[in-house]
């Protein structure tokens, strides 16, 4: 295993240089660079311009760009942002990453929660009217054009039935009299919270975890109940953690303007999940030890959960666990759409006014972290799957 | 199983039930628009009744600042702010999302008033000197007002300004501290606390001196002279080595890196608003200066050019004879704590617009026609269209035969229908231009340049531009002409010559696409069609603003180009664009008498001489064509009149471009 971890990692440096050589070329073919919004202004005389390429080694051969940069990347120097000048590259992602995290990362859990739950009934109780239903219609939302899909559901509960917040990821109203004593310069109160709610969050599944490890040989019924009312402590003691302390109104806030746009990632992207699970809960049901199961006279739920769900995750985690970078990169569509300033309309942002350092520094970060998520995926099987071996 | 039918049953209700509450029709409500004379620019106001039962929303006036809802003035922007470093605001990160914010925290000697653009007083207690000559410099004396203040109490001083250009001068800052121009300006003294004496070294016109030092912005330099000083003293270092070398504007560079990099944390504020919290990605907020020296300015504006300022402690400023009637009367802010600028997408704002989340909507290029419409209806929401300060044009390349010839240039001007083109084809999206400076900026706008078929038939149009080749030598395998017999419609010319016989080449007009601009991208395709049917074989080109860019600015191959200008108040761009060999003539237009009248304009100091030279200016452009303007789009500007009220709306360049949401004068609907 780990000779095939290393041979990996190597296998990762080199796609990691050909991904970002071509990403450069591609970004420096593009006609124009930064300093073409000096051409909009005729206050800016073009010498101006030219001084400003001059200062950023954009008047510099191609290659020569390229070597600076990559330099620098493999310093751990990203650079600075051409059109928030002089911020650090890193500085930026620092501050987008956990807005885009703490909202992609809950979509992306309430999307395989409900995809998955949601295929293995299908799978169970073929047939009927839910099956045909929910397949016409996580598949109609699944092929709808994003963008429209997204702003209906900001016309209808936001600005018509004034149920939830128009985008956005906090009302500035809330939050500007709002002063948080003991918090670093260097963050934004939005941050501030969006790192404790994700602190908050990891803590709560570790210890869910760590719960279900402990109750894993109690016998169904007792171990689902047992589940059932510790998830419940869990998420009380966590609510009621934040309600205690002065930033839980923030925390509401921000979960408030969460709602939207997890409803609508969820809506446009739990068919992908629900079917895979269908799939494969079908096949796993045509299973000898499926039958063996029945045959014991094991409850119907018991075969279902345990015998054929279980057996049919395991494609369906490895597509959660490379689906999870763009819980990092965001989306681009719906960040937009939703006024939500994340990594995706960072990288939209920065590719339109020609930011190359900051194009780069997000894609590299983001291409790092889909090669890890492919490395970490291949490991998990070998856990999830003990015929899977690595030589 | 039967239950759970009902479930599903009971779930399809809501999911109708909720869709049905969503689109349940709107209130209509009638609309009354009112078209105001406004020095021959029509302004018109979308407004709709208030309710009858309800009182006229009265504005809080100078009584006091309201609390609740009126406490806060809620501005949605499409854009957040880079920088909050001024240094770096003014050069690299210089962009009207910043400025929106912060723009009226440093002061300035003189400025344009918001409303008119008239030339008045900042901080500055009167006119300025003219400019004399003492030894080798050119030298004028601006007096200071001994009452105006930083927001921390202590006194905007001479010293002040004479330290922030000589930081400029120094370190040879560039953007929009080019308005500091070391090519003029020598240095800044400070006489006194309160006189500042500028020296120039080169005698130095409107563009330089009025419009250029005296409006430049004016740093405290208590709190950024302790900061900049190591960075001086770095320079310093550097100073005697060869400043054309590479090795020195690194260096140079590095130190200014630095100095964007500066902690602006406390910087106290010279204007009406201080700067209160950025939450990056979601709003900034600026509170009010409770102690702002301009607070309570009653401006008056006289019918016939003329304005008073008048202060609450009896001190007055004004031009022209204050008599007869007024125009418009409003006194200064600002009316509201503070002002809180939300980031929203354009869709979004229009939402919340509509929704009571915000008061208003700054936008650099205003609200479309269609976001109009949307909203129009609405009878929470005012609209307002004005002028833009700006134009399209199409651009021709001297270099390239026969575009060089003024006869081709006035040919295809002729047979551009500009009126055809923004009523019929624009659908009224558009106004017609005719010269570079917009109307709006009535001050400057010649309204009287030469036009070439203005009003004519496509027919005689056509005529009188075949006419005007012919006169000029070229000739046709086929002439271009009128056939009556298919209702109307013109035979192209084919096999166009040159008047040395040799055939027009086929030429290139780019513009950008329909994703980009569909105004300039339908323009493009026309104009295209207008020119074959002369005979001049010619392509459109629809492409990305950025090629087009590439290809103008760049040195590129390029024969016509389609883009647009937004423009400065004082109109000296008109000489920047073509004065020979000058960084944006990229079409190499050269005129002698045209560069001679540029001289005499940069140098001029005098306004009303100045705008005569503009005059002759704009007449000769028009005449010679190096641009022919096509059309400028209306600025259009929505608010909530439930909760804001603006003192005029008439504003050059739209309440939110041109006025930035006007902050200083919005007062709270009571």
């Amino acid at each position: 295993m780990g000779k095939y971890i290393l041979q990996r990692l190597g296998q990762i440096l080199v796609t990691l240089f050909v991904f970002q050589t071509l990403l450069f070329v591609i970004l420096t073919a593009m006609p124009g660079d930064v300093t073409n919004r000096m051409l909009t202004n005729p206050d800016i005389p073009p010498e101006v311009r030219e001084r400003t390429r001059q200062a950023l080694g954009l008047d510099d051969p191609v290659l020569v760009q390229y070597g600076r940069w990559f330099q620098n990347f493999i310093t751990g120097n990203l650079g600075v942002s051409y059109s928030e000048y002089p911020t650090p590259v890193i500085e930026i992602l620092e501050e987008r990453i956990p807005r885009t995290m703490v909202l992609f990362l809950a979509a992306t859990i309430v999307q395989f929660v409900v995809g998955f739950s949601m295929g293995r009934a299908l799978a169970w109780q073929r047939g009927g009217f839910f099956e045909y239903g929910s397949t016409i219609v996580g598949v109609t939302l699944y092929t709808v054009f994003t963008p429209w899909f997204a702003l209906m559901m900001i016309f209808i509960f936001g600005a018509r039935l004034h149920w939830l917040p128009l985008g956005k990821f906090l009302t500035p109203i809330l939050w500007r009299k709002v002063d948080i004593p003991g918090m670093s310069d260097s963050l934004t109160k939005a941050n501030y919270v969006f790192t404790r709610m994700l602190w908050t969050a990891t803590a709560a599944f570790v210890i869910w975890l760590i719960m279900a490890y402990f109750t894993r040989n109690l016998s169904h019924t007792k171990r689902n109940r047992t589940r059932l009312i510790a998830t419940v402590i869990i998420l009380a003691v966590s609510i009621g953690g934040w309600a205690m302390v002065d930033i839980g109104p923030l925390a509401w806030d921000i979960t408030k303007h969460m709602i939207l746009p997890i409803v609508t990632l969820t809506l446009v992207g739990f068919a992908g999940t629900m079917l895979m699970t269908r799939q494969t809960m079908l096949e796993t049901l045509r299973e000898d030890y499926i039958q063996t199961a029945r045959a014991k006279g094991l409850p119907e739920k018991l075969v279902r959960d345990k015998h054929a769900a279980r057996n049919a995750l395991l494609p369906v985690f490895t597509g959660l666990i490379i689906s999870l970078p763009s819980v990092i990169s965001g989306g681009i569509i719906t960040e937009t759409v939703f006024s939500w300033p994340g990594m995706g309309l960072t990288l939209l942002n920065a590719t339109t006014q020609e930011d190359i350092p900051l194009v780069m520094g997000t894609l590299s970060f983001i291409g790092v972290l889909s090669l890890l998520a492919h490395l970490v995926a291949d490991i998990t099987y070998a856990f999830l799957d003990p015929r899977i071996r690595y030589s | 199983m039967l239950s759970k039918k009902w479930l599903v049953l009971a779930g399809l209700l809501v999911v109708v039930g909720i869709l049905f509450t969503a689109c349940q029709p709107k209130t209509v409500v009638e609309t009354v628009v009112v078209t105001v004379e406004k020095e021959g620019t029509p302004i018109v106001i979308t407004a709709t009744p208030a309710p009858t039962e309800e009182a006229t929303p009265e504005p809080t006036g100078e009584t006091e600042k309201v609390g609740g809802p009126g406490d806060v003035y809620r501005i949605a922007v499409l854009s957040d702010m880079t920088t909050q470093n001024v240094w770096a605001a003014y050069d690299p990160d210089a962009s009207i999302w910043n400025y929106a914010v912060y723009g009226s925290k440093w002061p300035s000697a003189y400025g344009l008033s918001t409303h008119r653009w008239d030339f008045v007083p900042g901080i500055a207690a009167d006119n300025p000197s003219d400019l004399e000559q003492e030894g080798d410099f050119w030298v004028c004396t601006v007096p200071l007002r001994d009452d105006v203040k930083w927001s921390d109490g202590t006194p905007i001083t001479a010293e002040d300004w004479a330290w922030t250009a000589q930081t400029v001068l120094t370190l040879d800052l560039s953007g929009n501290w080019e308005a500091y121009d070391g090519d003029y300006l020598d240095h800044i003294e400070a006489v006194d606390a309160h006189t500042a004496k500028l020296y120039y070294h080169t005698k130095p016109g409107l563009a330089r001196h009025q419009y250029g030092v005296l409006m430049s912005p004016i740093l405290n330099k208590a709190f950024w002279e302790p900061k900049v000083a190591p960075l001086l003293d770095e320079y310093a270092a550097i100073a005697d080595m060869d400043h054309d070398s590479d090795d020195f504007q690194a260096k140079r560079e590095a130190i200014v890196q630095k100095l964007y990099q500066l902690d602006p944390t406390g910087e106290p504020s010279g204007g009406a608003w201080q700067f209160s919290q950025w939450e990056k990605g979601a709003y900034s907020e600026i509170s009010a200066v409770d102690s702002y020296y301009d607070k309570g300015l009653k401006v008056t504006e006289y019918a016939n050019g003329a304005l008073k300022e008048a202060w609450p402690g009896g001190r007055e400023w004004g031009f022209g004879d204050q008599s007869g009637d007024v125009s418009a009367e409003y006194t200064e802010g600002p009316w509201f704590n503070s002002v809180v600028f939300s980031i929203y997408n354009a869709d979004a704002a229009l939402l919340a617009l509509e929704a009571g989340e915000v008061d208003f909507i700054l936008t650099p290029n205003g609200l479309s026609r269609g976001q109009v419409d949307q909203v129009s209806g609405n009878p929470g929401i005012s609209t307002a269209q004005n002028p833009a300060n700006g134009f399209r044009y199409m651009a021709f390349n001297f270099n390239v035969k026969p575009l060089d010839d003024i006869a081709v240039r006035q040919a295809i001007d002729c047979m551009i229908d500009k009126t055809f083109l923004t009523q019929n084809l624009l659908q009224g999206a558009a106004i017609p231009v005719n010269t570079i400076v917009p109307e709006g900026n009535s001050y400057w706008y010649n309204p009287n340049v030469p036009l070439f078929c203005d009003g004519l038939s496509a027919k005689d149009r056509l005529e009188k531009a075949v006419g005007m080749l012919k006169d000029a030598g070229y000739t046709w395998d086929k002439e271009p002409t009128w056939n009556e017999s298919r209702g109307g419609s013109v035979d192209w010319g084919e096999g166009m010559k040159m008047p040395d016989g040799s055939p027009v080449p086929q030429m290139e007009l780019l513009a950008p696409s329909a994703g980009y601009d569909p105004l300039r991208a339908t323009a493009g395709v026309y104009i295209e069609q207008w020119i074959n049917q002369l005979g001049i074989p010619c392509k459109a080109n629809l492409t990305n603003f950025n090629n087009i860019l590439d290809a103008v600015f760049g040195g590129g191959d390029w024969d016509m180009y389609i883009l647009g200008w937004g423009v400065s108040a004082f109109p000296d761009y008109a000489c920047d664009f073509f004065y020979t060999d000058a960084g944006f003539n990229v079409g190499h237009y050269s005129n002698p008498t045209f560069d001679k009248m540029c001289d005499e304009f940069y140098a001029e100091t005098d306004m009303e001489k100045a705008r005569d030279e503009s005059f002759k200016i704009q007449e000769t452009l028009a005449t010679e064509l190096p641009y022919i303007y096509l059309f400028t789009t209306p600025m259009w500007d929505a608010w909530d009149n439930n909760t804001v009220i603006y003192p005029f709306t008439d504003i050059n360049d739209g309440i939110g471009s041109g006025g930035y949401g006007l902050q200083n004068y919005v007062q709270a609907v009571q």
